[in-house]
């Protein structure tokens, strides 16, 4: 059988997957209009990687021998979109079993098989946020990761050096889940009220304040007392107390704007500086409070009305947020919308008159901060990871359709090359149905207004 | 069955003979009543099996030689070998003699409990008892045991004399043992307890850990308290004074023989992600781990070959897709080859066919790597057992001629299912090979044992003798009989 020069390269791809560190490329692309998002836009420039960095950005620039060409003339490229809010390629959500559930992790449950993954890459996508549900006051640790598809370890897809984050949730999903619990599940408890939900966040910090200080106290003691016993281990209260020491990120769930400023009191009495407000329906209202406080937001372009607390919503809340100063990104929270985040990105600017920067900074450099990752991506810099985006109009643009996608410099989505089937993984048992459009995973993300995902 | 027959077509009626017809040859149809009279005494505990040819292990063969058991034990092997005066003679002409196989792991031997419909449940599910949790690390195989057991007899009569059984349950349902596929009582069973903490990704029911994630965090969670217990409870043993009482509860103490790297967790992986899963769990907390299940391991070769853990590989495998999906072309591949297009670019609406015929071939390969799974952890020199957890018992010896039509030589299914899993379960000098001094464990086959029509004669366990009926009878039959009683002795 003839296989195409590109499965040849698939396979390859897939069989040294495990062997080593993911791979990374090397490519010149030339003459595009490049958006770099932090330096404006150039006309005519090429693109140099170099296994898996951009090496060079400039007019005139060369191949060095053996790294592929691809002519980009008459096309935009822009640093790989970040989604800061996911759900794709996870084999599990939520933890729903507890208000406080800090000690579990995303990490221990991506699923590099999710077909989510290259969909993603499909609509330019190269980094998701995949974060735990919003069941629980303290959900689970997030998880960054690079769209490498092909490679089925799932350490093979770790963001590697990205901080720790964690799920936070205030309203009315924690109060749903833990306040009315009945009816066979267990009996209600704190928080049924938006005043349950910060006395929860309260009584947790109290509790990881205690357990960091009896930490602190053994290991003073030790050096003076060799029989000295050490304090009950609790990996809850351990990553509360990590938060406490700075070290994870706070990434919550929240809409109303009482509930957010409630939250920067909170954090503010803990000491806590890094927080990023997802969804954040109402943030525009305290806009001025949260880039006082230096809180970044990360909120839906146009999306609310699904439920009581997201009706005082608009669609200027990203461009309010950014002319008040506050690192603002837009996620998709989906895996559907994660295919067109630049539509999304784009309808901010429609709406609220974002420069063209403004509102690609939405998807790319502005989510690499709340993630603490940019460093490393969200702009076209020398230096920075080759996560690059091939365009065939302006992204900005209804018409824009990307071509090609790359992570550390390997195209891992190329619209020429974009077969039907692109599993990793085929169920050897289940019916084949040809003519099945939307599957499972297509409700595997959305927002957590489906009822199933708190069903246990 | 008579009402049934009416409704067989001439189509299906084929699939229903291909079942049911090798599972009348192997004698492994559900056996009539258990062995009567178990209150006389035996004849006799010598058998000897003559003329037979005698695989004493992988690629070691004596064309015609004679076996002799006594009290339990091989003791002579060879071509010239005296025949004790007591023996029972079993002519072996035209017979096949092998090790009795090992499973590496599965419930044998131990009723599934009811589920226990009218239990409360826990007023707190984020911190539910430890029970209803499925945390039950203390419980221990060997007080679960039950020899008269259905899953016993049919395991038996499928060849295997020897099991690594464990608990019924969720994450962490208690301790294996290694049993004996034999016994006048629970006891009698036990080759050796305490083999190994079994462990499975299953979530709770609706409290905590109910998600893989959380099924981690506990398992982390109680791993480094149980260590911090055991620091304290060291501390304490050498020198009480001025200390206070370490606590002490049997979840956390069921790990001390973990940590002290005298026990390892014995992990039960279906899909690659959990592998992966265990052997995260394992880099992050350094407890000795043994693998399980892993019928998707087509995809983690190297992982596994890192990870260095002993392996039984599951003896499950996909079924046949149906019938309208089968392959036309003889193989999988010259089926690829002239039907899938890896390149397939169309809207469903324009040509369904297309992609259904592309789908259907994508499937037809896929379950291709599961049959080829074994062969390829053997080609990449990896040492595994079997599982026999997920199987019907009358389903082994298809499969495993599956896997030997898929690459794995014979001589290495032999192995896993003899020598392998000995040395791996650690048991290399009790059973694994037909050698004097070895336990009296045996399979004995009218032909090759992985050859299609092959039926097991007898099955020798602890060296009590089981025949098996192998004339093809139309009606099911298979009748165990154990010659002689159990010996009240034992």
């Amino acid at each position: 059988m003839k296989k195409p020069a590109f499965f040849l390269g698939f396979a390859l791809l897939m069989a040294t997957a495990v062997t080593a560190q993911p791979q990374t490329g090397s490519v010149l692309i030339k003459n595009a209009t490049v958006l770099t998002v932090t330096n404006g836009t150039l006309e005519n420039t090429d693109v140099l990687v170099r296994d898996g960095k951009i090496a060079r950005i400039g007019q005139g620039l060369s191949a060095p021998g053996g790294v592929e060409v691809v002519d980009a003339t008459g096309k935009y490229v822009m640093p790989g979109i970040i989604d800061a809010h996911a759900h794709i390629a996870l084999s599990a959500v939520n933890e729903a079993t507890d208000p406080v559930t800090a000690m579990v992790t995303m990490e221990d449950v991506v699923n590099p098989y999710h077909i989510g993954i290259y969909r993603a890459l499909a609509g330019g996508v190269t980094t998701s946020h995949l974060m735990h549900g919003s069941a629980n006051v303290i959900g689970g640790q997030n998880e960054t990761i690079k769209h490498r598809w092909g490679y089925t370890n799932p350490d093979d897809l770790r963001f590697e050096g990205a901080p720790r984050t964690i799920k936070f949730a205030l309203g009315e999903n924690p109060t749903r889940v833990h306040g009315n619990r009945g009816g066979g599940s267990g009996k209600a408890k704190v928080p049924a009220t938006r005043m349950g939900v910060e006395a929860v966040l309260r009584d947790a910090f109290e509790q990881g304040l205690r357990y960091k200080e009896a930490w602190e106290r053994y290991e003073a003691e030790r050096r003076r007392n060799p029989r000295a016993v050490p304090p009950p281990y609790d990996l809850r209260l351990e990553t509360l107390a990590d938060i406490l020491r700075g070290d994870i990120l706070v990434h919550c769930h929240s809409y109303r704007a009482d509930e957010i400023l409630m939250l920067l009191r909170v954090l503010k009495d803990y000491g806590i500086e890094k927080v990023t407000f997802q969804h954040a329906n109402e943030a525009f209202k305290v806009a001025p409070e949260l880039a006082a406080f230096g809180a970044y937001a990360s909120v839906f372009s146009d999306w609310w009305s699904y439920k009581f607390e997201v009706y005082y919503s608009t669609a200027y809340n990203a461009a309010i947020l950014t002319r008040n100063g506050v690192v603002t990104s837009v996620n998709s929270d989906s895996g559907e919308l994660n295919r067109h985040l630049y539509h999304e990105a784009a309808k901010s600017q429609r709406y609220g008159g974002l420069t063209d920067d403004e509102a690609l900074a939405l998807i790319t450099i502005n989510p690499a901060r709340q993630l603490g990752i940019d460093d490393r991506v969200g702009s076209i810099e020398v230096g920075k990871d080759a996560d690059l985006v091939v365009f065939d109009g302006h992204p900005l643009s209804v018409y824009a359709i990307p071509v090609m996608t790359f992570v550390d410099g390997v195209r891992y989505f190329d619209r020429e090359r974009d077969p039907d089937d692109i599993r990793l993984h085929v169920d050897p048992e289940a019916a084949v149905d040809a003519s099945r459009f939307v599957t499972d995973e297509d409700w595997h993300a959305l927002e957590a207004t489906a009822g199933w995902l708190f069903q246990f | 069955m008579i009402a049934s027959h009416c409704l067989v077509t001439r189509s299906n009626a084929g699939r229903l003979l291909a079942v049911l017809v090798p599972a009348l040859l192997l004698g492994v149809v559900p056996v009539r009543a258990q062995e009567a009279g178990d209150d006389l005494p035996r004849v006799t505990r010598t058998h000897a099996i003559t003329n037979a040819r005698i695989v004493q292990a992988p690629g070691r063969v004596i064309e015609r030689g004679t076996v002799v058991i006594h009290d339990g034990l091989i003791v002579a092997v060879g071509t010239d070998v005296e025949i004790p005066f007591d023996a029972e003679r079993l002519p072996g002409d035209s017979l096949v003699v092998y090790a009795g196989f090992l499973d590496g792991l599965s419930h044998v031997g131990i009723p599934k409990p009811k589920a226990d419909q009218n239990r409360e449940r826990p007023d707190d599910p984020g911190n539910p008892p430890d029970d209803y949790a499925g945390i039950q690390p203390q419980q221990d195989a060997r007080t679960m045991l039950e020899p008269g057991d259905k899953s016993v007899k049919d395991l038996r009569a499928a060849g295997f004399g020897a099991a690594l059984t464990v608990p019924h349950g969720r994450m962490l349902p208690g301790s294996g043992a290694l049993v004996l596929l034999h016994g006048d009582d629970p006891d009698a069973m036990v080759l050796r307890g305490d083999v190994a903490l079994f462990a499975q990704f299953q979530g709770a029911l609706g409290v905590y850990p109910a998600t893989p994630m959380g099924v981690m965090a506990k398992m982390r969670q109680l791993y480094r308290e149980a260590e911090r217990r055991r620091l304290i409870q060291q501390r304490y043993d050498t020198d009480p004074a001025g200390l206070e009482r370490p606590p002490y509860d049997d979840v956390h103490y069921a790990f001390f023989p973990v940590i002290e790297g005298k026990k390892p967790v014995l992990f039960y992986t279906d899909e690659a992600l959990e592998t992966y899963r265990a052997l995260r769990l394992q880099r992050d907390l350094g407890f000795p781990l043994m693998l399980a299940g892993l019928k998707q391991s087509f995809d983690q070769i190297d992982a596994l070959k890192e990870a260095g853990v002993p392996l039984f590989l599951t003896l499950d495998l996909p079924k046949e897709p149906k019938k309208e999906a089968k392959a036309k072309q003889d193989s999988v591949e010259a089926e690829m080859a002239a039907q899938y297009d890896p390149t397939l670019r169309t809207a469903t609406y324009r040509d369904l066919e297309a992609e259904r015929r592309n789908l259907e071939a994508r499937q037809r390969e896929s379950r291709e790597r599961y049959l080829k799974n074994a062969a390829m952890l053997h080609e990449a020199g990896l040492r595994f057992g079997f599982s026999t957890m997920d199987v019907k018992p009358a389903d082994i010896h298809k499969n495993l001629r599956l896997m030997i039509e898929h690459g794995l030589p014979e001589d290495a299914a032999l192995a896993a299912l003899t020598t392998d899993a000995a040395a791996l379960l650690g048991v290399s000098a009790m059973l694994g090979t037909v050698e004097p001094g070895k336990i009296a464990n045996l399979v004995v086959t009218t032909k090759p044992y992985f050859d299609k029509d092959a039926k097991i004669r007898y099955v020798f366990v602890d060296g009590v003798k089981y025949e098996y009926d192998t004339k093809e009878k139309k009606e099911a039959s298979g009748k165990e009989h154990p010659t002689e009683p159990s010996s009240p002795e034992r």
